[in-house]
């Protein structure tokens, strides 16, 4: 057997997403066997009523692309309900971080698929409930062992409809019926926290199946997944791990000629390049009208080109087919800089780590150099036809996440006060003059059911403000708030410009005396302020009213958390306790001392909040 | 240009956990231990995707050594050089 070289099957496999490379990285991972402290172990379980294994090699792959090492327990073929309903399974002893149960509808009902034409309308319907109850038990039963998020997938629609082009005809007959079934699993569902689709259905469709080989392996091994739709599928699988471990990126960073529109402007200057309600320039405006659709989901825009700035402000300016404005850009750098330097000024600019930009580029040399110079950043190559741009970054994944909050709506706005504000500060004079000019307001409650999505958000994507990046499903910050020895405690902050929204957690733990601090997070739009003092100040004085004496707590460092090191020891804490995984730091309180918010910070307390300081 | 055969071994190599090196006319389901059913299914849809062929039933249960994986993807006009 081949000596195990995990990294250089990864960059092999970051190379070229073939399945052999997939199966290649499969294959040195079993080598290895086990999680390292760069690589740290990912647990999934599989349920499932068909043969999933051609897909494992692409899930374990893009695992390890994420950064984990994965874990896989695959239960035996068909045994889900079992599986789920025995206390003391293998499932359960495994302690998945993820569940995937995968459900392939054939197998299921196979009088559905393959004899619906002789079942009676009383049939299908029964049926159609039968299986719904089925999904819906599996989970409630699941959620009676684990937290665990359930990745569940939806049923495609048949290849080949049972009554041919009659079955287009009525909602009665057999693709309707499927449509049906989907939505009334998801309906079932829905009040359910941490259960999520994997749309199968989309997937499927945009790779056409029915193909001969998905049926051979179909008939031959119960393998309905044929060779190309294994690669799109695995990483459908992945995004949500992605989605759910804060490796979703925030920021898109674009090039202007041959990217956004067709040619060079400096050269055939604004009315020459192509743009426009015709073929090419029309390809470059589906393009434009994506990227405002990542715009409207939160991603950040950033330009990087090489131009003359007027030339392309020009073109935003005065081209009447442009569909993306100046203002939806956060920031650009537009010169004859080399790309890799003016990305990381970007990043800087912005406040956001290396690895949360994805740059689209169409030069090869570009991206070559910005791959090999700045790893950290996903790179787009824009290749071949301009009518494939779109969908590149429709299937890309980079950007998804499992909630969208009316913060991720507003994020650009929210970059763009920020440059406001460095403005304010540049005439303000002094640090402190400036921030009580900005006439700062910080909320600050205890989580609950408005909240708890955008808390639970921020422990997931939280990455450089944060001093033990722990990672919380929505889920478990429920279970977590209901707790009588815990607090959930979020700050929103405002100022005269913008509302920045909630950007601020910290999770207390009360052990008697001892409060521990388990998790405390920024944002880092909302950082230079002092209102983590002023959210510090808040898990002080609530642990004081608990009758705590001392608090304490962990700074776990990671790669980007760095900047946090030391926020306890400038807070007065002492170290304590020093491992390989970080150091913990405590302080004595004070009794009879408030401690203060800054002076420029007007604190207002959410209804319950205040009700518990007057106790 | 990477040669046929090199792509091949390669691809043989990714799905068995070998080392290209170590795939020959000697390389068969007996002579592999970790060629069982479930990597027979991966390595033809590696196959596939690698030659951009579809295998027909019959050869996707053929092709049990690296001589027949050769000929079988002969059949479908891929190409290897006479040397090696």
């Amino acid at each position: 057997m081949c000596k195990p070289d995990l990294n250089a099957a990864i960059s092999r496999l970051a190379g070229g997403l073939t399945y052999a490379s997939y199966n290649a990285l499969a294959n040195a991972l079993e080598a290895v066997g086990q999680p390292a402290s760069d690589l740290p172990a990912l647990r999934v379980a599989i349920l499932r009523n068909f043969t999933i294994e051609p897909m494992l090699p692409v899930l374990k792959g893009e695992i390890a692309l994420a950064g984990f090492f994965p874990e896989l327990y695959l239960a035996d073929y068909d045994v889900i309900a079992q599986a789920t309903l025995d206390p003391g399974s293998a499932l359960y002893r495994f302690q998945p971080d993820y569940i995937i149960i995968a459900q392939w509808l054939e197998s299921l009902a196979p009088d559905l698929m393959n004899r619906f034409v002789s079942l009676t309308p009383e049939q299908v319907t029964a049926e159609v409930t039968r299986i719904a109850d089925l999904t819906n038990e599996i989970v409630l039963s699941l959620r009676r062992h684990t937290p665990a998020p359930i990745l569940l997938n939806n049923f495609p629609l048949p290849a080949f409809p049972a009554l041919g082009i009659l079955d287009a005809q009525a909602e009665f007959y057999q693709t309707q019926t499927i449509q049906a079934l989907n939505l009334e699993r998801m309906r079932r569902l829905r009040s359910q926290r941490d259960v999520f689709w994997v749309d199968y259905l989309s997937v499927l469709a945009r790779l056409g199946a029915g193909q001969n080989s998905d049926e051979r392996d179909w008939q031959m091994s119960r393998a309905p997944l044929g060779g190309h739709t294994l690669i799109p599928l695995g990483q459908e699988y992945a995004k949500f791990v992605r989605a759910l471990r804060g490796k979703a990126r925030k920021c898109l960073v674009l090039d202007c000629d041959n990217t956004l529109w067709g040619g060079v402007v400096g050269e055939e200057g604004v009315g020459g390049i192509q743009l426009g309600s015709t073929y090419p320039g029309s390809c470059y405006q589906a393009f434009q009208r994506e990227i405002l659709n990542l715009h409207d989901r939160g991603v950040i825009l950033a330009m990087c080109s090489k131009n003359n700035e007027a030339d392309v402000l020009e073109v935003f300016q005065t081209h009447p087919d442009m569909v993306l404005r100046e203002a939806d850009f956060a920031t650009w750098q537009i010169n004859w800089d080399d790309k890799a330097s003016n990305l990381a000024r970007i990043a800087q600019d912005l406040n956001i780590g290396l690895d949360s930009l994805v740059l689209a580029d169409d030069s090869a040399f570009e991206c070559g150099q910005v791959r090999q110079q700045l790893p950290q950043i996903a790179v787009i190559q824009l290749s071949g036809s301009p009518s494939t741009y779109r969908n590149r970054l429709r299937t890309c994944g980079y950007f998804d996440t499992l909630t969208l909050s009316s913060e991720d709506r507003e994020r650009n706005q929210m970059y763009r006060a920020e440059a406001q504000r460095k403005h304010l500060f540049e005439a303000a004079g002094s640090l402190e003059a400036y921030l009580l000019q900005l006439d700062l307001i910080a909320e600050i409650g205890r989580v609950d059911g408005l909240t708890s999505a955008r808390v639970a958000q921020l422990t997931q994507k939280t990455n450089q403000f944060n001093l033990t990046t722990r990672r919380y499903s929505e889920g478990e910050i429920q279970a977590l708030a209901g707790r009588p020895d815990a607090d959930i405690f979020y700050l929103r902050l405002r100022d005269k410009i913008s509302d920045l929204g909630l950007v601020g957690v910290a999770i207390s733990r009360y052990h008697g005396e001892q409060t521990e601090i388990d998790t405390f997070l920024f944002s880092c739009r909302a950082l230079g302020r002092g209102a983590e003092q002023a959210l510090l100040a808040q898990v002080l004085n609530a642990a004081r009213q608990r009758g705590s004496t001392s608090v304490s707590g962990w700074y776990r460092p990671t790669k980007k958390n760095g900047q946090v090191a030391d926020f306890y020891g400038r807070h007065g804490f002492q170290l304590t306790a020093e491992d390989a995984a970080g150091g913990h730091w405590e302080l004595k309180l004070e009794r009879d001392r408030p401690y203060p918010t800054p002076k420029w910070i007007r604190l207002e307390l959410h209804a319950q909040e205040a009700q518990h300081a007057n106790h | 240009m990477q040669t046929t055969e090199t792509r091949l071994k390669q691809v043989m190599a990714d799905v068995l956990g070998l080392e290209p090196a170590e795939v020959s006319d000697a390389t068969s389901v007996d002579s592999v231990p970790e060629w069982d059913s479930l990597r027979h299914m991966n390595l033809v849809l590696a196959l596939e995707a690698e030659f951009n062929v579809t295998l027909s039933d019959e050869q996707s249960v053929q092709i049990l050594s690296y001589p027949l994986i050769k000929a079988v993807l002969q059949e479908h006009q891929v190409s290897f050089s006479q040397e090696a």
